[in-house]
């Protein structure tokens, strides 16, 4: 069953986020003091009006300790401000500490996520991992400033009480430790009765909300065909079908609460009635038997708080494991062997297969190829087309030269003659080879910041340099078009740029920084360009040549096929079962 | 007139207030019993030790255990009641926002945005929660704590007194505290959140590339960075949530405190009985329960207004209550057949009165077909938006209706038949077979596991996005309209699958008789259009697009230099 392997506090929670454990001390601390703040209240409260009552009934003399009820009550005002404080530091401080366990959790998140590399198994790919680190942690505020501090109270002030109550009245304590257990008992047993019914009506409720959705995102579709109103009726009938699912979902969720609320009611009034009935015969004092009547709800007051923020925990408490679940899928171990220079090396593929995800290919298959880099000087450049049909893995096998993914078979080798030891990329420190090569992906990241920064990458470069690398890379169209020129904000909070725009502020980066990346790493970079912007791509790996570098091409188009100086042919194959 | 949205929106909601009414009175039996139990005790405690006979305690010691019982009962039945009230509202909301903007010619633009279909059904549902989590609440708690002020009053009107100014404290003093810190927080780290998503996304979805590009560690920083602004704002909001959470835990003690004060002087002068001296001590203790829910519900009613202001957004201007109106030229319907063709002189299309695209003259006559060419955001679409009468044009006239047909029309979840009977109600198995043969899709129609009847859509069998653009023509010309304005009917197909089916709706519009205007950004397929317009920029920034050239294909590729490039390279072999 799934209720016994969720635990109500993640250990690892504790283990792996530094906030998480203070944030837990705190609470404990002042799930302590409020625990002790409970009985003095109830302490003070029945010194301060059993006296009172004995002088005041029937037969009594009407004459009290002044001096003594006046303490009791100075000490009945430091219990408000206690409980004032105590309130106040859990609320000031949880919620500081619920945002940093969040920032905490997502940043280990986001680091892991992309550390696992552009193909990283199911659960853990960009979308899935940005739903949990956005929205799915969220959850975790409301479990950690509200349902947390209430179990930790129900662990601390439940049992203080009970103690407290055992040497006052040890009957009604008797009561209370023989109710406590029914309670989780009673609720376990409601939840195993109607599991498979709430879950039932609860995909009804889904598909009916669903068919709703489907209904209103159709409605532009509907109205362009003049028929948007027909189904209103049929939004009506579905909302109506889902009210009755919900009501029957709820009819059976609130039962658990019920029997939470009904024993635990039922159990302060036993002892209330048992208390008075023994005061009759004497069987208890007054001062003990008014405690025990204020402690008694104190009892089991987390308890049904814990209760009614079940939602919370059950959310939070997902979202935690959803963040774990990640943290513990391993990366791959980084390599360490240093990278020689690229200029005038070679990049070898030596029998390189990687598996495609889901599908029963390689892509590519027994890539073998001598890759020449070029020299670095004017005249020296080298264009590597990678050519193709879709699907034989060319994307592959630029994240295989880029060194972010691995061969399942093979191994890809930058070799120098000097020293004459060739580098497995899969061993190499992969951020010696980074430093050398500038990759222009399908899409770019771009910003945040100006054009200038972004196209600069925050080096010094004169403007004329800047302003030659707009023309070749059809920059200079994209700025005419922006208020600002170089200076208009990009990326977060600037202006957005399309995919072609990207593309262009991000070849002219590339372009920019010719000297210290020698290689320019291109994807489909004419995917989503029109023929305007093809003719950019091609002037710019032309100017890059001109430069020596070497620039390694995904290509689609047979115009840039046409300045290839090699042509590395890609290969997809079936894999046949033995 | 009412300003307040959620009082706007409340007719939609159709709240029946005798359900209302019974939520409310189930909650306050339950805080009654929650008082009850306590005062019962209480009297029954301080009656016990003046040592009476034991029958004088029974009335009490029975009240006790039914008040004990009645509690949870009256508690369950409470929050059916009042969910039955919220999902109601919900039902009807959502039917009614349904209904309203569909005849509304409300913002359909808008609704065009999945994110904003995404919040259409969080907003609702927030608005229903104002029901369960704020209204019935408050409701209860006003007569609740009145009905304990009234009853300790009874025995000592001063520390009534006490007991409603502490109540006021922690309902109403409370609960306006964390509203505000919520909405400071809500208000402040609004930026600071959408800027935690949008860095969060992008490390996500550019982190390989920002590894090799050596820019992960900035990014990294920054994200720290959007946290503890992040974190900053909640605290403040934290600082006032704080106050408000002391106040709360702090009167209850207060008000048991003022209570004996006042108590044990008039006990002790004979004015209170012990007992009575018993009950207005003890009773503030359970009376609190009232409030404790008040600060969420304000925090929720708060929330619910923002929802119900995004709502009214997508209304007609004119209001909830105020009849539909009509929109600009009927939009679909059926086609009026004196106008057959389309023309539109002097157009501009665009937003708010901006127009994308100025200046446009057009006509199209049945049989014949019009392309619309040129780059992304030279107003292509909005121009077949405005031709189809969903938005009005900023300038000229727009004669003739046409049906748009989305680049993203919607396939329903439902089956492959009643799919294209959105177009038509009346259409017969035959007409289905018929207009799918015509799109080329018989030898798909043939593979689908229960032909006619496949469930389509989410959760049915997927269509690729070849055969998905054939099956939107296909409902097209199962439409009555005898014009059909067609959106980058190619998007996202290989380059022969998009040529094929432009050239595809070239020869439909030949056959039928039917009057098409297509807007497409590939060029080689446009050779069997009867004219193709040109739109574009003239360099002029921030100027809509114009068309810049106009005639046959053949002329195009003749006259303009840059149509002729273009061409030439689509052509270039994969």
């Amino acid at each position: 069953m799934r209720r016994s392997e969720v635990k109500p506090l993640d250990p690892r929670l504790l283990r792996q986020v530094r906030a998480a454990r203070s944030y837990v001390a705190l609470t404990a601390l002042l799930g302590v003091a409020s625990a002790a703040l409970v009985v003095v209240q109830a302490f003070a409260v029945a010194h301060a009006l059993a006296p009172v009552v004995v002088a005041a009934s029937p037969g009594g003399d009407g004459v009290v300790d002044q001096t003594a009820i006046v303490r009791w009550l100075v000490v009945l005002a430091g219990a408000a401000a206690g409980r004032a404080a105590v309130a106040w530091a859990q609320e000031r401080y949880g919620r500081r500490a619920a945002t940093r366990v969040v920032a905490d959790l997502r940043e280990q998140v986001v680091a892991h996520a992309v550390a696992l590399g552009p193909r990283p198994p199911a659960g853990t790919r960009p979308a899935e991992v940005a739903t949990l680190a956005t929205r799915g942690l969220t959850d975790l505020e409301p479990y950690l400033v509200r349902f947390l501090p209430q179990l930790l109270l129900t662990a601390v002030v439940t049992p203080a009480t009970v103690l407290v109550v055992l040497g006052l009245d040890w009957v009604s304590a008797l009561i209370a430790v023989v109710t406590l257990p029914l309670v989780p008992f009673f609720m376990w047993l409601i939840g195993t009765m109607t599991a498979g019914t709430s879950e039932r009506r609860l995909a009804t409720v889904e598909r009916l909300g669903a068919q709703v959705l489907d209904l209103v995102a159709g409605l532009p579709t509907l109205r362009a065909f003049g028929r948007e109103i027909g189904p209103g009726a049929r939004v009506r009938a579905l909302g109506e079908a889902s009210r009755r699912a919900t009501m029957g979902t709820l009819r059976v969720a609130f039962l658990s609460g019920a029997v939470l609320e009904l024993l635990t009611t039922l159990c302060v009034a036993i002892i209330a009635v048992g208390v008075g009935l023994r005061l009759v015969h004497g069987g208890i004092e007054l001062v003990p038997a008014l405690a025990v009547l204020v402690l008694a709800p104190e009892i089991f007051g987390p308890l049904k708080r814990v209760g009614s923020e079940f939602h919370a925990s059950t959310d939070g408490l997902a979202a935690t494991a959803r963040a774990f679940g990640v943290l513990d899928t391993p990366a791959p171990s980084p390599g360490e062997r240093p990278v020689p220079r690229a200029v005038g090396g070679t990049l070898v593929l030596d029998d390189v297969t990687v598996r495609a995800p889901r599908r029963h290919v390689d892509a590519p298959a027994r890539l073998s190829a001598r890759i020449s880099l070029g020299t670095g000087e004017p005249g020296g450049g080298q264009v590597v087309a990678l050519r193709g049909p879709s699907g034989s893995g060319k994307s592959t096998l630029v994240l295989l030269l880029l060194g972010l993914l691995r061969p399942d078979e093979g191994r890809v080798v930058l070799a120098q003659a000097e020293p004459a030891d060739p580098v497995d990329l899969a061993e190499a420190d992969a951020a010696g080879w980074w430093s050398q090569v500038a990759w222009v992906p399908q899409r770019p990241a771009i910003g945040p910041g100006t054009v200038h920064d972004v196209v600069t990458d925050g080096r010094q470069v004169p403007q004329e340099s800047l302003d030659a690398a707009a023309r070749t890379t059809g920059l200079d169209t994209v700025l005419a078009d922006l208020t600002s020129g170089w200076q208009t904000p990009v990326g977060l909070g600037g202006v957005g740029l399309s995919v072609g725009q990207r593309q262009r502020v991000a070849l002219a980066r590339a372009l920019v920084g010719a000297a210290d990346r020698p290689v320019v790493v291109l994807d489909e970079p004419t995917a989503h360009l029109d023929a305007r912007g093809e003719q950019v791509v091609l002037d710019t790996v032309r100017a890059w040549r001109d430069a020596g570098r070497t620039v390694v091409v995904v290509a689609h188009r047979a115009s840039l096929m046409a300045l290839a100086d090699q042509v590395v042919d890609v290969e997809a194959r079936e894999v046949v079962e033995v | 007139m009412n300003h307040d949205p959620l009082v706007r929106l409340l007719p939609l909601l159709e709240v029946r207030w005798p359900r209302v009414a019974r939520a409310v009175a189930l909650g306050t039996l339950t805080l009654v019993c929650a008082v009850g139990l306590a005062a019962a005790a209480a009297w029954l405690v301080a009656r016990a030790s003046q040592m009476p006979p034991v029958l004088v305690l029974s009335v009490a010691a029975v009240g006790v255990r039914a008040f004990g019982t009645g509690r949870a009962f009256f508690r369950y039945l409470e929050r059916l009641a009042s969910h039955d009230v919220a999902l109601r509202g919900m039902a009807a909301l959502r039917a009614n926002l349904y209904e309203r903007v569909a005849q509304g010619g409300g913002n359909v633009v808008a609704l065009r945005r999945g994110d904003l279909l995404a919040r259409v059904g969080g907003d609702v549902d927030d608005v229903g929660d104002v029901v369960v989590r704020a209204l019935i609440p408050g409701a209860v708690a006003v007569v609740a704590g009145l009905g304990s002020v009234a009853l300790v009053g009874v025995f000592l009107p001063t520390a009534g007194l006490v007991l409603l100014a502490c109540l006021l404290l922690t309902g109403v003093l409370s609960p306006w505290l964390a509203s505000r810190a919520s909405a400071s927080v809500e208000l402040r780290g609004a930026a600071a959140r959408g800027e935690v998503s949008a860095r969060t996304l992008e490390l996500l979805e550019d982190g390989q590339q920002l590894r090799v590009s050596g820019r992960l560690a900035d990014r990294h920083a920054g994200l720290r960075a959007a946290d503890a602004r992040l974190a900053a704002a909640t605290d403040d909001g934290a600082r006032v949530s704080g106050v408000s959470a002391a106040i709360e835990a702090g009167a209850q003690t207060l008000a048991v405190l003022g209570c004996l004060l006042l108590g044990i002087p008039a006990a002790l002068a004979g004015d209170l009985a012990a007992t009575e001296l018993a009950v207005v001590v003890l009773t503030p203790l359970a009376v609190f329960e009232v409030t404790t829910t008040l600060p969420a519900a304000a925090v929720q009613l708060r929330r619910s207004r923002a929802a119900a202001r995004r709502l009214l957004e997508l209304l007609p201007p004119s209001g909830p209550s105020a009849p539909a109106k009509a929109a600009p030229h009927a939009p679909g319907g059926v086609a009026d057949e004196q106008s057959d063709g389309l023309s539109l002189v002097g157009v501009a299309a665009g937003w708010d009165d901006v127009p994308v695209v100025a200046a446009v003259d057009l006509t199209v006559r049945p049989g014949s077909v019009v392309a619309l060419a040129g780059p992304s955001g030279a107003g292509k679409t909005t121009l077949l938006l405005t031709a189809a009468g969903l938005s009005a044009p900023v300038d000229g006239q727009v004669r003739g209706q046409g049906l748009f047909v989305a680049e993203d029309g919607h396939l329903f979840g439902t089956t492959l038949l009643e799919n294209l009977r959105v177009a038509r109600a009346d259409i017969t198995e035959a007409q289905a077979r018929e207009a799918l043969a015509a799109v080329g899709l018989t030898e798909w129609l043939a593979a689908l596991p229960d032909g006619l009847g496949t469930p389509l859509g989410t959760g049915g069998t997927d269509v690729s996005g070849g055969e998905r653009r054939r099956l939107l023509v296909a409902r097209a010309l199962l439409a009555p309209h005898r014009t059909l304005l067609v959106d980058e009917p190619a998007e996202h197909l290989d380059a022969a699958s998009a040529d094929a089916l432009v050239e595809m709706l070239v020869a439909l519009a030949h056959d039928t008789g039917r009057a098409v205007v297509v807007a497409s950004h590939r060029l080689t397929p446009l050779g069997a259009a009867d004219e193709v317009l040109l739109l574009g920029h003239d360099g002029t920034p921030g100027a809509p697009a114009r068309v810049v050239a106009r005639g046959t294909h053949a002329d195009l590729l003749h006259e303009v230099p840059d149509y002729r490039w273009a061409v030439g390279q689509e052509a270039a072999p994969a």
